[in-house]
């Protein structure tokens, strides 16, 4: 199973994929055009044996990338992933004679069978009154918002809603920032109740309230947690150790419990994996990608929006009295470029200076006090060192430029 | 030393057996620098109906793409089509993917310049050496282009093209009977539009269901052609057509069932052309002395080239020849329509001088000059073709040397020709004579003394 973002790059390599899919003996459903959800909804459906995404999400328009889902539309485990590397360095493909090559099909249902599977999750006729602001940011949420004006009676307003493969209108990204840009000013003028956000490839989102307040991303776990874990049986939450402990206290008045694993959707992958699937309830990241049991635990910007929307249905509140709702958390957040090598004296100092925190080194080194936390993570992708803090209340600066500081002598 | 057979990238392009040797990544390497080497701009690219060629096909779009090409998929489509097409709509060049006249486990890349001819010998070298040293194009996001798919211009314009030079209605006032053999290539669909609408003629068409595998041999020799002869001989046909896989090869069955051999059918051509038009005839080096007799009775001159399509193409155009093609491949090549070997022209001239003449095929035949050809294969080992053609030089007195493709050596009535073949490691030796004896005792003589 394939499908692309509208990048302009997405065709070249589209086919060049398909190709080397066909040299080694399978057919290829090409999806075209189309959201990541929907590419991984569309594995599951038609049983494919697993499928690829090309695009790059929340990277800007130059940049491209493969996703590798498996079997069940699911990113590849840990385990996948590096097998798969391993593969591809040895350079040992399987292919095949040429009596046995696969041939490409274009399948132009997908997104329709995919707003069915929503429709049966959600009830659209209590959503569709909303009066709705979305900035699709010119990516793959424009096609199934579209649909869900004309064929469900919502009534999204859509902002560059056009698919652009060489510029988008502003960076892809779902953060307070990006919504801050276009989106929220527009809110509170237009008389809508809420205004969404989504990246390239539609995983992730952000919101706006009524009042034009751009929500941190970090919100979005937690409000769905709240919003999920009261009306399901199972109360496992799985995220990352660099997102909110907000998480944590709403968990608690659920009696949800919050698993932490090291950054990045493999380690989510493999966590999901190591818990029987009727006690997970929902696992995310602080970025506004989330992914729910109700709807097929795939990072799903769209069904994020109607679990939001919900809440505000079945609650009756507006979107700022929910998320006012909730106590304030803030986080800062930077980054040091080092060298590398000094990395793992620096974690151990840092953990020795603060003899009174509770450590934990799944992902670089985060120390924890009953009401503030700080991560200091390394890159996996650059020479640098991120660090990240929170405290409830207030924002954590003493703690926050202590560490920065020890970080900054290193270089 | 051992030498891989399965896959060969050298000057006519990139060759090889699909799975281990013509991968996906070699095929999109080679079409970035294709994409390259042209400029980037608009590529025709299409192909026969090898099962591997949707698979190859999406692998040189990527690579095309990824040089900032636009890409026109125009399909399963003979070669000429695609040739004639390249030309028509002023691309910047054109790819077809297929192999020929090689076993369907092969596949191939044909590359055409803006003119739709295939690449000549300098072309060819610069763009090996592009690839080899991977000095590619690479297109930033910005600047990629699109994907379009064309289907009925091509096959349109090649037909108008054909038929403009034959007397269309006499042809279908004869409303000949023809039997069609396809090979399920990429000529099938097209082949029978062709003759049944085109030109009148009452069709009955065996293998042309291009899903299907080729029922038989690629290349259309003789020996292969018995279905067809049946088919011919049960339908009580005029004539009998056979294609190769990308439609640019002709063979010709008579109205006995017999199959002409592939000089004839270009001497036939050949005939139907200079009777009609004024102008000069090149053909390869291992063609009938049968054009040289038939030129003279026209009198007109004959151009000789080595072997390959690009050769005779170069030589035409040198020469302003108004026909000409390779006799022992059936290739035909008729400017007017396209500097290319056309099954479409050869099958046109020859029901065009049916038609004009009244007289059957084995008659048009029998009215050729008559010579008696051998030809066969010899084992290659480097190194071997120079102090073979001394041999021959030495043992063989009197003949007229030509050393522009190995050796032909020529006396008045018999000739024999010993070269390298362009894309399989072999030796090919052809012979002719005036008697089936003397062409058998000549081979026979030069294979001696060549594998002494």
């Amino acid at each position: 199973m394939i499908g692309r973002d509208p990048r302009a790059s997405g065709l070249m390599i589209e086919q060049g994929v398909a190709a080397a899919l066909m040299a080694c003996g399978h057919d290829v459903i090409n999806l075209g055009v189309v959201s990541t959800p929907v590419i991984q909804h569309a594995i599951r459906r038609l049983g494919a044996a697993g499928g690829i995404s090309i695009g790059a999400s929340h990277n800007s328009a130059e940049w491209n990338a493969l996703k590798f889902f498996g079997r069940n539309g699911t990113y590849l485990s840990t385990a996948e992933a590096s097998e798969l590397l391993d593969i591809y360095h040895l350079r040992k493909f399987s292919f095949v004679p040429h009596t046995a090559l696969g041939s490409v099909r274009r399948e132009e249902g997908a997104i329709e069978a995919y707003l069915a599977e929503l429709a049966s999750a959600y009830d659209f006729p209590a959503l569709a009154g909303f009066r709705v602001v979305v900035d699709c940011c010119n990516g793959t949420s424009s096609l199934i918002l579209r649909r869900l004006n004309e064929r469900f009676g919502f009534r999204f307003i859509l902002i560059n809603e056009r698919l652009q493969g060489t510029q988008f209108a502003h960076a892809p990204s779902t953060n307070a920032a990006t919504v801050g840009l276009q989106l929220s000013p527009l809110v509170e003028p237009l008389g809508a109740d809420a205004g969404f956000l989504f990246d390239i490839d539609s995983d992730r989102v952000a919101i706006a309230t009524e009042r034009g307040e751009a929500v941190s991303e970090e919100m979005i776990l937690p409000m769905l947690a709240d919003h999920i874990l009261p009306r399901s049986a199972a109360k496992i939450v799985i995220t990352n150790v660099s997102s909110s402990s907000l998480l944590e206290e709403v968990a608690a008045r659920h009696g949800g419990r919050v698993v932490r694993v090291p950054v990045g959707r493999q380690a989510a992958m493999d966590a999901l994996a190591s818990y029987r699937s009727e006690d997970l309830a929902l696992a995310g990241e602080g970025t506004g990608a989330v992914m729910m049991s109700r709807f097929r635990f795939v990072y799903d910007g769209i069904a994020s929006m109607l679990s939001i929307l919900t809440m505000m249905a079945e609650t009756g509140r507006k979107l700022s009295e929910i998320v006012a709702s909730y106590p304030v958390y803030c986080m800062l957040k930077d980054e040091v470029a080092v060298i590398p090598k000094q990395i793992p004296s620096l974690l151990m100092e840092l953990a020795q200076s603060y003899p009174d925190a509770t450590p934990n080194t799944i992902d670089g080194l985060r120390l924890d006090w009953p009401d503030r936390w700080v991560h200091v993570r390394v890159s996996q992708t650059e020479s640098l060192v991120r660090v990240i803090a929170e405290q409830k209340g207030q924002p954590p600066r003493d703690l926050f430029d202590a560490v920065l500081d020890r970080v900054r002598r290193l270089q | 030393m051992r030498r891989t057979h399965n896959l060969k990238i050298g000057v006519s392009g990139i060759r090889g057996v699909v799975g281990e040797f013509l991968t996906p990544g070699l095929a999109a390497g080679f079409a970035q620098a294709f994409g390259t080497y042209v400029g980037g701009g608009r590529v025709v690219l299409g192909r026969d109906t090898r099962p591997s060629g949707e698979m190859v096909e999406h692998a040189v779009s990527c690579g095309l793409l990824a040089a900032g090409c636009e890409v026109i998929k125009v399909g399963v489509l003979p070669t000429p089509t695609i040739q004639v097409y390249v030309e028509a709509t002023r691309s910047h060049g054109g790819i077809a993917i297929t192999a020929s006249h090689n076993p369907a486990e092969y596949n191939a890349l044909k590359l055409f310049n803006h003119e739709g001819l295939f690449f000549n010998h300098y072309e060819r070298g610069e763009l090996l050496d592009l690839y080899h040293q991977s000095d590619f194009r690479h297109a930033r996001n910005a600047e990629m282009r699109g994907v379009s798919s064309e289907s009925e211009g091509p096959k349109r314009i090649h037909f108008e093209r054909v038929l403009r030079h034959v007397d269309q209605e006499a042809i279908r006032k004869r409303r000949f009977r023809v039997a069609l053999d396809g090979v399920n290539g990429a000529g099938s669909l097209l082949s029978v539009d062709f003759l049944a609408n085109r030109l009148g003629c009452e069709l009955h068409a065996i293998s042309v269901d291009p899903t299907k595998p080729f029922p038989r041999e690629a290349e259309p020799r003789p020996e292969v052609l018995g279905a067809l002869s049946e088919l011919v001989r049960d339908k009580g046909c005029d004539i009998g057509f056979a294609q190769d896989p990308d439609g640019d090869r002709l063979a010709i069955i008579d109205e006995r069932g017999a199959a002409l051999d592939n000089d004839d059918v270009l001497a036939l051509a050949v005939d139907a052309v200079l009777a009609r038009l004024p102008g000069d005839v090149a053909v390869n080096l291992t063609t009938s002395a049968a054009i040289d007799d038939l030129a003279e009775r026209y009198g007109r001159k004959v151009w000789r080239s080595p072997v390959g399509e690009a050769n005779v193409v170069e030589r035409m155009r040198a020469s302003g020849a108004v026909i000409g093609g390779e006799g022992a491949n059936g290739g035909i090549i008729f400017p007017p329509v396209h500097y290319c070997r056309d099954s479409y022209t050869g099958m046109a001239f020859v029901l065009d001088r049916m038609a004009a003449t009244g007289l059957t095929v084995s008659g048009l035949a029998a009215s050729l000059p008559r010579y008696h050809r051998r030809s066969g294969k010899l084992q290659f080992e480097h190194g071997r073709l120079g102090p073979m053609i001394q041999r021959l030089e030495a043992a063989f007195q009197g003949g007229r040397i030509d050393r522009a493709d190995g050796i032909k050596m020529s006396w008045p009535g018999r000739w024999f020709h010993l070269r390298a073949s362009n894309t399989e490691p072999l030796l090919r030796l052809s012979v002719e004579a005036a008697t089936e004896q003397e062409a058998a005792a000549l081979f026979r003589a030069v294979r001696e003394i060549a594998q002494s």
